[in-house]
């Protein structure tokens, strides 16, 4: 019985051991996910930047007034040819 | 139950054999731990400690975050100069053993590389000309390999010779913001033939200005430059060169860090976020981004509409500023100059140039010597050029030049000297102050003397050295300075000053113009002092002058803004006499222009005022040109003022009307988080709002 016990707690050391090696191997995995992650969000961070910036040009009041403006021009072209 | 001996024996054979196990895994230990405990001799270097605090700092890796500059906003919070996040890819060039045995091989693999490379570069859609760009990439870095490589010194064929390097560092691109690319690199580094390259993305800024073409001058630039420190180190420093990048307030922090983990194959393994890395300062600017545009706009019209109409010749430069007159602050300043290649190189002409101003001191010399009780303001002058007054105040002084009008004036009294701009009546009044008066009335008006910006290169004029010299007799003092001083001669100043001057005659003689409203730094507002203060001209003073300014903007066929009132009255339909207040000004001088030798220049300038009974904004305009053709102050520098004031007025009705929100109507506040304003990873606090929207 005693030996019964003993392999019983041997085989339990041992699968403790593997147990804990496996949850420090997905924590390394987690912590490795977790940078690659970290990294991709910060790249669209700047990719977000760069757009902000673009779009805030392009939204300028004098091209707005500009785009605005063609838009009037192009309509009225099309209500002048309806008309004819 | 019985179990046979030979049964027993098996078993316990086995549970000993299961017990060699641990034994043996701890002697094991023992022996790695205590019997081969030490350290690793290393060439060149230290000793490496075998200990657990060494395999730890091992895998210990560490990322630096360079602090962001700073941003510049305009007063209703539209953003005039941001930090732009961005990567600089640098690549650690291993080159593999295999490939050594032949040169062949070796250059075919760089040649990979370096495809591999400025294909991922070029991986933007949106990116024209992509071949192109794609070819000037790869002989870039075909030169910077050849460099550290030196891939020039290889034999034709055969092996490469051992001790030639196989390792390299290079700079890959910078200034990389694009995610088409930075995926495209990431995959790169992830193919298993890349793996001996090593991608690094580090992180940097670049500054971006989304007003650029409106704010070259005001807002400057920067320049990053190589310092070399005491022990031989050297770094790159970004420092702000000219206009308010050169402010104290946007010298950016030291740059923070993050940690993280890698193992043996430099994967990385995340342990924290930034927690550290300062906040970007904010420097609110006086300047509405809108008058600025508009003030450019109107400048850069008037300057050019000589040529178009092509009956004038073109101004050399041009200069004009707006200001608000209850805080002092510069609302815009516009710069125009006729053979301007560079704009980022180009001065700041209301900053920087500076003229003789004319006429447009008149009112302020008559306003002094009204304050200081010198001058009567119901007193009658002759003005007529050969009058007995004349003579006997003026000419006996033996003057080499006489003093001449523009239109023969005659009995004026200080209104009609301002509205006629006499120089006459004008150096009547000068005379009267004394020689000490005239030296206080320079530090009154602020002549000669620095904004106070704390920018570089700022000019600041004032009269000539000799002006005041002790040694001068006082007859000769009055006969030439006095005289010169009372319409604006042997006096130089820049637009800017004039503005001052004006400010400290309505709102106090300790009035300076203010550039920046206040700084944020460390998230903590400061605002800047006022700019209003110090003794106040007597209100029945201000209000005389004011009132001779009112009717300079009249249809009276002698008042100096006559020609811009019916211009206005034309072209707008509205009558200026009552709305607008203003003072002409035209100057004929001789300056040294580099190659040029001495060179005669005419400057037209105009000082208005709105509204004319209750000033709210004043604005000033010089322009000035390098050949004698007719040019002056009220049918040139007078309209683009009047317009300016004009449309500064409408556009504060419409925003009343329109009832903008407090941060702009761009809606790019600061403080909100992933907006362009806000440094997105400088900040923890900040990533996670950036990253929740």
């Amino acid at each position: 019985m005693r030996w019964m016990l003993a392999g019983l707690l041997f085989a339990l050391a041992v699968a403790l051991a593997i147990f804990t090696a496996a949850l420090r191997a997905e924590n390394s995995r987690s912590r490795h996910r977790v940078e690659r992650e970290y990294r991709e969000v910060w790249d669209r961070v700047v990719e977000f930047k760069r757009l902000s910036i673009e779009k805030l040009s392009e939204a300028s009041p004098q091209r707005l007034a500009a785009a605005h403006w063609r838009h009037l021009r192009a309509e009225e072209a099309r209500q002048e040819a309806r008309a004819q | 139950m019985s179990i046979e001996k030979s049964e027993l024996l098996r078993v316990r054979g086995a549970f000993a054999m299961l017990g060699v196990v641990p034994v043996f895994l701890a002697g094991w230990f023992g022996y790695v731990q205590v019997g081969q405990a030490g350290a690793l001799e290393r060439a060149g270097r230290a000793p490496l400690r075998l200990v657990p605090a060494t395999a730890d700092s091992q895998g210990s890796r560490q990322e630096k975050v360079p602090a962001p500059r700073g941003t510049i906003v305009d007063r209703h919070g539209n953003l005039l100069a941001l930090d732009c996040e961005t990567y600089e890819i640098r690549a650690d060039i291993r080159v593999p053993m295999g490939v050594r045995d032949d040169v062949g091989e070796y250059r075919a693999w760089l040649a990979k590389v370096l495809d591999a490379l400025s294909l991922a570069l070029v991986a933007d859609p949106d990116l024209a000309d992509r071949e192109d760009v794609r070819k000037r990439h790869v002989e870039r870095l075909a030169k910077t390999l050849q460099r550290e490589l030196r891939t020039g010194e290889l034999p034709a064929s055969g092996p490469v010779p051992s001790r030639h390097p196989g390792r390299a560092d290079v700079l890959v691109a910078g200034g990389v913001d694009s995610l088409a690319i930075v995926e495209a690199l990431r995959g790169l580094a992830a193919e298993r033939w890349f793996g001996n390259v090593t991608l690094h993305f580090l992180r940097s800024y670049q500054r971006s200005y989304p007003e650029r073409d409106l704010t070259y001058g005001l807002v400057g630039h920067t320049d990053t430059k190589w310092r070399k420190g005491a022990g031989g180190a050297s770094w790159l420093e970004t420092t702000g060169v000219c206009g308010l990048e050169a402010m104290a307030e946007l010298r950016p922090d030291p740059s923070g860090a993050r940690q993280f983990l890698a193992d043996g194959r430099g994967r990385p393994y995340f342990l924290a976020p930034i927690s550290d890395a300062p906040l970007p300062n904010v420097l609110h600017s006086t300047i509405d981004v809108d008058l600025q545009r508009i003030a450019v706009k109107e400048l850069a019209a008037q300057a050019e509409a000589g040529a178009r109409e092509g009956k004038v010749t073109v101004p050399k430069w041009g200069s004009m500023v707006l200001v608000e007159m209850a805080t002092g602050d510069v609302l815009a300043a516009a710069s125009w100059h006729r053979d301007e290649k560079n704009a980022q190189a180009a001065s700041f002409t209301p900053y920087q140039s500076l003229c003789e101003p004319g006429s447009v001191v008149k009112p302020l010399v008559l306003a002094y010597a009204y304050e200081a009780g010198k001058l009567d303001w119901s007193a009658q002058f002759d003005c007529a050029p050969g009058s007995a007054e004349y003579r006997e105040r003026i000419a006996h002084l033996g003057r080499r030049k006489p003093v001449r009008d523009d239109h023969d004036c005659h009995v004026l009294d200080p209104h009609g000297i301002i509205m006629n701009s006499s120089n006459i009546g004008a150096a009547y009044v000068g005379l009267m102050l004394e020689r000490e008066e005239w030296e206080d009335y320079m530090e009154c008006f602020g002549f000669g003397r620095p904004l106070g910006w704390s920018l570089p290169h700022g000019s600041v004029g004032g009269t000539n050295k000799r002006s005041f010299a002790r040694d001068i007799p006082l007859r000769s003092f009055n006969a030439n300075s006095a005289i010169s001083f009372s319409f604006g001669y042997e006096l130089q100043t820049s637009t800017l000053q004039m503005a001052r001057a004006y400010l400290r005659m309505f709102r106090g003689r300790d009035a300076q113009l203010r550039i920046c409203r206040g700084a944020e730094v460390d998230g903590q507002y400061q605002p800047a002092p006022s700019g209003i203060g110090g003794r106040a001209f007597r209100p029945e003073v201000v209000d005389a002058v004011r009132a001779a300014m009112m009717d300079v903007v009249s249809a009276d066929p002698h008042a100096t803004g006559t020609y811009m009132h019916a211009r206005m009255l034309k072209e707008l339909g509205i009558d200026l006499h009552g709305v607008v207040g203003g003072k002409t000004g035209t100057a004929a001088s001789t300056i040294g222009i580099p190659g040029r030798g001495a060179v005669s220049v005419r400057n037209a300038s105009f000082v208005g005022f709105l509204p004319a009974d209750n000033p709210r904004w004043l604005a000033v305009c010089v322009l000035q040109k390098d050949d004698s053709a007719r040019f002056y102050g009220g049918s040139y520098a007078a309209p683009p003022v009047v317009r300016l004031l004009l449309q500064c007025q409408q556009l504060e009705q419409r925003r009343l009307q329109r009832q903008e929100p407090a941060n702009g109507a761009s809606g790019q506040a600061r403080d909100a988080s992933g907006t362009p304003g806000d440094s997105g990873w400088s900040h923890a606090a900040s990533e996670s709002k950036a990253l929740g929207r």
